[in-house]
């Protein structure tokens, strides 16, 4: 959350003699970050980032107290001005009756006074608008400058509106409706904080924001200033449920400290005594069942130390600790740290406070140091599987190939397989996403679709697929798939990309077998394990996908060494006539085991019924003369025969 | 006998060397060696010549086929070198070279493989944990409250299937930080971590995609204090980015560290000034600094969670976002995210 301040605001509440610029830096690097610093007539405008644990510091005030204690650590004066006001409107009686559940609200602060309607003075105004709050008239503009300033929520009734003997704070049925001051109307889902009157009429919906029926306008005489501290949970809820984003929820939420409600309202009073001739007719109102207990932190110096990584002095650490408003008792070798009301939430472990001590003492002072090297560092299983991926990457990339990246959620269309099958989301973000996909075929057909006017594109990419398990996460395979797009594309260009890479890994033993479910294209395997298949989509498009892991389980960097041959190696070419359904693979495999002179047999050519048999002899013991070739050769063409009704030329 | 062997030989000689183009001196080739070229054919006939005649002849035979096969050799290499000697005169050189294919890695690919690289030249080692998780890992153990907002079913993807009794609903991870946990319970310390993966949130707009890139640093061990989360980050943004760049951390809040910083580096395009060159402010950055990311020392609820006693053990960690740092490398600023995961050739032909 941001919030933006003029830096004479600021400046109200800090004594200092350092620059905005100085102000912002030493603010970044030790606090909250000012996103900007912007320069507005004589003034500056501070946009600041605050995180979601300090809402203390959605406030003058509490950016005050930070500016002074990060100034002062370096070395530049600084002091936080505190404004404390007193109650000085006991004794008169309080007109309305207020009940509320504790575990709703915690604190209520409230005052009845009379007030004349009008614009706001010129400062109210600037601030506001600098600040991105429209200046609306000066009862509203008061409330969200106590806001700002102090930083807890204020809301004000047309006490007049109210049917106000009775005012009663409960949790909201499910279906009832309200309208909001901004004229919205909403249905409730029921647990909301709201109020309502003597009436039952719903008049508040507390923390987050006031109602039409109670808002005040140009005719208020009477208003109830009104100041309510609400469960955070609850704000939380009703306000995501019905997207009221306003900045009172957004603090609300976060948990408003309870103490800050009284000076608030105080403040209150003093700004509508001179912006809107206000006078108080009741007395003051504070129900506050159960007041936060400040918790003690004990603090280890030696502690300190080792998180940090430089010794900071005891002195030092005590003074950025009371700068910051903790209270500090000495102990031997440790600090009792007493934690303020605003820090309660906040605040609650010793490395909290080593945190509160590091920042202001300033990161930027620390040295860097590297980690020593861990020395038990073993090898470890993935190290071997990213090695792997790297090397296909690369491998596909000097294949012509581009690596893609498609989202692992798809829709309906793109998931492969039955639906029911899939993983799905229960808070999907649209359609198209919604199931975690089964192959990564189907994004990858998208892609080509989507790259029209490109005769060729060869794609691939590696990532999970999910399939669901009983009772457990779902399995993640990673997957290799890629599609090539060509006219007349032939499924020997994808066996010959997975051939070339499966050489290049070392992964021997593969075989292509034609698939038998009618989809054209083959299976892989090796040995018993499946690894994967090419797919033809279209006379365009091939596509395959293999079982990653599985099939690098099998890629090596072991090599042998033969000696190479002493003895020439003489080569033939022989053509057999086979019937079309034999396949090539189991010939040649024929032919290599007819002989031990035979090192190397492959397919040359393939001519209507005519395959040529490309044929190596070698011998590592003597040279081969045509007779050793010319007897084996007539060895093969009698098993072809046998095995293959094989015939010859 | 003799004489006809010597008769092929300059017969042979005389052509090989009058051969003009490398075709020719194939064919010459084939008449005298091949299958049933002259010289073959006369070989063949020494058997028919009488016993105690066959050695010489033989050894006559052999030399006149070693003539031939070298004056063909070097006939052969004279033609080449002509033929190259043309190329080097005849060639326009700024035509186009047929080059081997060429693919592209895509940019995340890229940058994944340098972090990896740098982070590993440090000792840290790479691991990978599940992208679909149990909602203990990804935010119980990690600190974050019952109600924390992450929680909410507006930024974290949950799936349709049975809690689990002890780990919770099923997500999908939104960071890297859910390996803190798979990593402490994997091993003990010391611990040096590199979580680089996929991870899904509920947002998609020019600066988000459902699905993005983080990558996780762990560092457990005794004595690791904020000085070492420095170096680390000091060293990443110096072999990432360039020397020139700087780095800093400042308070932030995060549930799982404590305490949190986010991390600052100089913005490439103003260096750090805020201005550029011509005096106009810088409108990439804040100040002169660009937000990399979170990171803090570990909670010691998360120690805790991950079984290591967090009074004997101090830890950091940080997680940043791949398609961030990405961004922040001079040269790659790209107005929308979602061309990222677009897929279109034209863009990823560009890397």
């Amino acid at each position: 959350m941001n919030i933006k301040i003029l830096d004479s605001w600021l400046r109200e509440y800090l004594k200092t003699s350092a620059k905005p610029a100085d102000i912002a830096k030493h603010l970044s690097l030790s606090s909250v970050s000012v996103e900007r610093l912007e320069r507005k007539a004589e003034d500056y405008i501070y946009d600041i980032e605050v995180t979601t644990n300090r809402p203390d510091l959605m406030s003058v005030v509490g950016l005050a107290r930070e500016t002074a204690a990060a100034l002062a650590e370096q070395g530049i004066e600084a002091e936080f001005k505190k404004n404390s006001l007193e109650n000085r409107n006991q004794g008169k009686d309080f007109p309305v009756k207020i009940e509320a559940e504790s575990n709703l609200v915690n604190r209520i602060c409230a005052v009845v006074m009379d007030v004349a309607v009008k614009d706001s003075p010129k400062k109210i105004k600037d601030r506001l608008e600098a600040s991105g709050i429209r200046s609306l008239n000066n009862l509203i503009d008061v409330t969200n400058y106590v806001m700002r300033e102090i930083g807890h929520p204020v809301h004000v009734f047309d006490f007049d509106k109210l049917n106000a003997e009775k005012l009663t704070i409960r949790k909201s049925k499910k279906g009832e409706s309200l309208v909001t001051l901004d004229k919205k109307q909403y249905s409730l889902l029921g647990g909301d904080i709201v109020m309502e009157d003597s009436n039952g009429r719903i008049v508040d919906l507390l923390g987050i924001m006031g109602l039409e029926n109670s808002v005040v306008g140009e005719n208020t005489k009477k208003i109830l200033l009104f100041l309510d501290n609400t469960d955070p949970t609850l704000i939380r809820k009703t306000s995501m449920e019905l997207g009221i984003r306003s900045e009172a929820a957004v603090l609300n939420e976060k948990g408003v400290d309870p103490e800050l409600a009284m000076p608030a309202l105080l403040r209150g009073i003093e700004l509508y005594k001179g912006a809107a001739d206000g006078k108080v007719s009741s007395s003051v109102l504070d129900i506050y069942p159960n007041p936060p207990k400040k918790h003690e932190i004990k603090v280890s110096l030696e502690k300190i130390s080792r998180v940090i990584g430089e010794a900071i002095p005891e002195d030092k650490c005590r003074r950025i600790l009371r700068k910051l408003d903790f209270e500090v008792t000495d102990r031997t070798d440790k600090l009792l740290v007493k934690v303020p009301s605003f820090r309660l939430l906040d605040v609650k472990i010793e490395e909290d406070i080593i945190e509160e001590i590091a920042r202001v003492y300033g990161y930027q002072r620390l040295p860097s140091i590297l980690p020593p090297l861990n020395e038990n560092l073993k090898f470890t299983r993935f190290e071997t599987a990213f090695y792997w991926e790297r090397r296909v990457k690369e491998a596909l990339k000097y294949f012509g190939f581009t690596e893609v990246y498609t989202y692992s959620l798809v829709s309906e269309d793109l998931y492969d397989g039955p639906i029911e099958n899939a993983l799905t989301l229960k808070n999907p973000l649209s359609s198209d996403m919604t199931f975690l996909r089964s192959s990564l075929i189907p994004s990858l057909l998208e892609v080509l679709g989507k790259n029209k006017g490109r005769e060729e594109i060869k794609i691939f990419e590696i990532a999970c697929v999910y399939k669901k398990r009983q009772k457990d996460l779902p399995e993640e395979k990673l997957l290799l798939s890629g599609a090539l797009k060509k006219p007349n594309v032939s499924f020997f260009e994808a066996k010959g990309i997975l051939e070339t890479l499966f050489e290049d890994l070392g992964i021997k033993g593969i075989k292509f077998k034609k698939r038998l479910d009618g989809a054209g294209g083959a299976e892989i395997t090796r040995g018993k394990d499946y690894l994967g298949y090419i797919e033809p989509v279209s006379a365009d498009i091939i596509d395959f996908e293999l079982d990653f892991e599985k099939a690098t389980s099998f890629s090596t960097l072991k090599k042998v060494y033969n000696p190479i041959g002493k003895f020439p190696p003489i080569s033939e070419d022989l053509a057999v006539i086979l019937k079309p359904d034999i396949s090539t693979i189991d010939v040649a495999e024929e032919i290599k085991t007819t002989d031990p002179l035979i090192v190397n047999v492959s397919l040359l050519d393939r001519f209507e019924d005519i395959r040529t048999f490309h044929i190596v002899f070698q011998s590592t013991e003597r040279n081969i003369t045509k007779g050793d070739v010319g007897k084996v050769r007539e060895k093969i063409k009698k098993r072809l025969i046998e095995m293959f009704q094989a015939n010859f030329k | 006998m003799e004489e006809e062997l010597l008769n092929i030989k300059n017969n042979a000689v005389s052509l090989i060397l009058d051969a003009p183009d490398l075709e020719t001196l194939e064919g010459v080739k084939l008449q005298f060696l091949g299958r049933s070229g002259k010289l073959t054919v006369a070989i063949k006939e020494i058997t028919k010549i009488p016993q105690e005649r066959r050695p010489a002849v033989g050894m006559l035979a052999n030399e006149v086929k070693t003539t031939i096969e070298n004056t063909i050799e070097s006939q052969a290499s004279n033609l080449k070198s002509q033929v190259s000697k043309k190329i080097r005169e005849d060639i326009d050189v700024t035509n186009p070279g047929i080059g081997p294919p060429l693919g592209h890695l895509h940019l995340i690919t890229q940058a994944i493989e340098e972090i990896s690289e740098i982070f590993k030249s440090i000792g840290f080692s790479r691991v990978r944990y599940p992208e679909v998780e149990w909602d203990w890992y990804a935010f119980g153990a990690l600190n974050f409250p019952p109600n924390h907002p992450a929680r909410d079913d507006w930024e974290t993807f949950f799936i349709n299937e049975e809690p689990d009794p002890k780990y919770g609903p099923m997500v999908l991870t939104p960071h890297t930080s859910s390996g803190q946990i798979r990593e402490m319970q994997r091993i003990k310390p010391p611990i040096r971590m590199l979580n680089l993966a996929k991870c899904y949130r509920r947002q998609s707009d020019v600066s988000h995609t459902p699905m993005f890139h983080q990558f996780e640093g762990l560092v457990v061990d005794r004595g690791i204090s904020i000085t070492h989360l420095k170096g680390v980050l000091d060293f990443f943004v110096k072999s990432y980015f360039g020397e020139k760049r700087q780095s800093r951390i400042r308070p932030y809040h995060f549930e799982f560290t404590e305490p949190s910083f986010e991390v600052d580096v100089t913005c490439g395009v103003c260096n750090g000034r805020a201005r550029l060159p011509d005096g106009q402010g810088c409108r990439l950055c804040k100040e002169g600094w660009l937000e990399m990311g979170g990171a803090g020392m570990v909670h010691p609820n998360v120690l805790k969670n991950g079984g290591i006693d967090p009074n004997t053990y101090t830890g950091f960690a940080f997680g940043w976002g791949v398609e961030r740092v990405l961004m922040m490398k001079e040269g790659i600023e790209i107005d929308d995210l979602r061309l990222l995961y677009s897929n279109k050739l034209e863009f990823l032909e560009q890397f």
